[in-house]
């Protein structure tokens, strides 16, 4: 991975390298700002409920006894009960899109999701007063300075709890299995004669794979012009015979026909030792078209 | 093998690892499917990197695979069994392996509480300088009559006795001091942890200001003379707090000491390793702490003879001490 990566790896015991997206602290943000509002519902809810439930019956104390027991367990107990139950998402997280995992890529543990969430208190200093004379009240807002700074400067965008808990925040991707949007079987390879014995390089391959496969995002002129200089460069380099004017009008359609003539080169040389292909290698000259 | 032949044959594979994945695998052979197509993936994943296959089914099957990692390497789950021995071995056990750091937040809190209660109550005037004058106002009111726990900031401890009150209203009331204690009290321990991180410097605060100020009221209530209400009041359950509390500083103190002394680790290593013990020592604070609130709320203030309350409070911090110094000992 790049240096600048924000991309957490993690090698499994299966040998494969698994990669996890960290969330930075904008999204952090909006993810607790959810779980911030979201707590203060349930608490004036709670406050309204209790409160006609108590003038019912009467029952004064116990309302007032159940509303402290419920902020105590909204302020210390709503990020470890969720992190921990849900598998590292809180409300917030979930609608961010965020999970908070261990380092290793193993799901939260329990004395993991209630040290890097008590750590908060340390995290949210200083608490920013503010005075509300006309409200009779004071208000503590977390300004998460600690936090913030820890995160800039650590390579896996962790607050202090999450270093103390060996714990991260990643992006969770909804991804599908893309679909095959290019039916290669009905585009016509090159023909041997009009092509040198050139063999595009195999990450080359995969760009153009990858371009024809979302070029539905594009419209068809966009697709084309986009699509230009790679297929006229290519052309020069296969010193190419056949229409010239044909792969500058159409270049994703010579793109199609070039991955198509050279794709099963690329398998063949690659098969059996997966891990031993070597991006771009020009081992072989190109062999007769299928 | 083609891109496309590949996906092909490795398609249902997938689709039946991503049903897999998605419920909890119950019979025998559902793990071990899980467990084959496991490895099967993980060594798609290697394939599709290697070739260069685009980055739609790279992440695809990552995803895929990490999903399956997390299910099947994941940690025992916690239940009920597990509090249990965690309560009754774990955190005993935890504590007496890191007593000295027990014994410093004892001190820390307790030599300013013993200094200021025995100062306030020779020379009462000194609560002025500690206690602000409302709050001491609002003592002399409650233990003249009876009263409610003051919404104070830090008076977790002071609460008359309500021998006047009927036991009808009584359990009523006492549900919402329950709710008080725990709110309170819990809460200043677990901070008084969390600020260790700051060099230790945030929970060397909360000690000395807890023990100072509790010591001053302590003081200035038993120079009004009220020494047999109020000490009958605290006896009890000063017992889980006082001792919990300290025990909260202690845990406090080591995230402190280790960002402080690392040892021969680095001082964020030294933290991981100590912080998931301290965590452990809190989180058994805190459970001590729900408990000194419940005796706090329904037991202190009962209408019930001083003696008796004596005598089950030298029992209750007897108790503490046995469990804290024998539980969870081999035999």
């Amino acid at each position: 991975m790049a240096p600048l990566s924000l991309d957490l790896a993690i090698e499994t015991p299966e040998n494969v390298v698994l990669t996890h997206q960290l969330a930075g602290p904008a999204w952090r943000c909006a993810a607790y700002l959810v779980d911030f509002a979201l707590r203060w519902i349930a608490m004036i809810v709670a406050l309204v409920v209790l409160l006609v439930l108590a003038a019912a019956t009467s029952l004064m104390g116990l309302a007032l006894g159940s509303l402290l027991l419920l902020m105590f367990l909204l302020e210390w107990g709503y990020f470890i009960g969720f992190e921990y139950f849900l598998q590292g998402r809180t409300p917030g997280k979930y609608v961010c899109g965020l999970r908070t995992i261990h380092e290793n890529g193993q799901p939260l543990s329990w004395w993991g999701a209630t040290l890097r969430n008590l750590l908060r208190a340390a995290d949210t200093l200083p608490l920013l007063l503010i005075y509300g004379d006309q409200l009779g009240g004071i208000a503590l807002l977390p300004v998460y300075g600690p936090a913030l700074v820890c995160m800039v400067l650590s390579p896996k965008l962790q607050r202090l709890g999450d270093l103390a808990a060996r714990t991260v925040v990643v992006h969770e991707r909804r991804t599908f299995l893309p679909r095959d949007p290019v039916i290669y079987e009905k585009i016509q390879p090159l023909l041997a004669g009009d092509i040198n014995s050139f063999v595009p390089r195999s990450d080359t391959l995969a760009l153009i794979d990858q371009y024809l496969g979302r070029r539905s995002v594009l419209t068809y002129r966009r697709g084309h012009d986009l699509a230009l200089d790679l297929a006229v460069a290519l052309a020069e380099r296969l010193d190419y015979q056949g229409d010239l004017d044909a792969v500058k009008n159409y270049p994703m359609a010579f793109l199609a026909r070039v991955y198509v003539t050279f794709a099963a080169i690329r398998d063949v040389e690659s098969k059996g030792s997966p891990g031993m292909a070597i991006p771009g290698s020009q081992r072989r000259r190109k062999a007769a078209t299928p | 093998m083609t891109k496309q032949r590949f996906l092909a044959k490795r398609r249902p594979a997938w689709k039946r690892f991503e049903a897999l994945v998605r419920g909890t695998p119950r019979s025998a052979k559902d793990v071990r499917e899980y467990s084959r197509l496991l490895r099967e993936l993980s060594n798609d994943l290697a394939i599709i990197r290697s070739r260069d296959w685009g980055q739609g089914l790279v992440s695809y099957l990552n995803d895929l695979v990490a999903r399956g990692h997390n299910g099947f390497y994941q940690r025992v789950p916690a239940d009920w069994g597990r509090l249990g021995l965690f309560l009754t071995t774990g955190f005993p056990r935890l504590f007496r392996a890191n007593a000295a750091y027990f014994a410093v937040a004892a001190a820390l809190f307790f030599v300013p509480l013993a200094v200021t209660w025995s100062a306030v109550q020779s020379d009462p005037t000194l609560a002025m300088r500690i206690i602000p004058s409302e709050q001491l106002e609002m003592f002399d009111e409650m233990y003249r009559s009876r009263g409610d726990c003051p919404e104070g900031e830090d008076c977790p401890l002071e609460k008359a006795g309500d021998e006047e009150e009927s036991l009808a209203g009584f359990g009523e009331e006492r549900t919402a001091a329950a709710g008080f204690y725990v709110q309170h009290n819990v809460g200043i321990a677990l901070q008084c942890f969390a600020r260790g991180l700051l060099l230790g410097g945030g929970t060397i605060y909360t000690l000395l200001f807890n023990g100072i100020v509790i010591g001053g009221v302590s003081g200035y209530v038993l120079s009004l003379g009220h020494s047999e209400k109020f000490l009958s009041f605290v006896v009890s359950h000063g017992s889980f707090e006082l001792t919990a509390i300290a025990i909260a500083g202690g845990a406090g103190l080591m995230l402190g000491d280790a960002l402080v002394h690392p040892g021969s680790r680095t001082r964020i290593e030294a933290l991981r390793v100590r912080g998931l013990e301290a965590v452990q020592i809190a989180g058994g604070a805190a459970a001590m702490l729900v408990i000194a609130a419940l005796i706090e709320a329904f037991w202190s203030p009962a209408p019930i003879p001083a003696t008796v309350k004596y005598v089950v409070g030298a029992s209750l911090w007897l108790t503490v001490a046995a469990y804290l110094i024998g539980a969870g000992r081999k035999a």
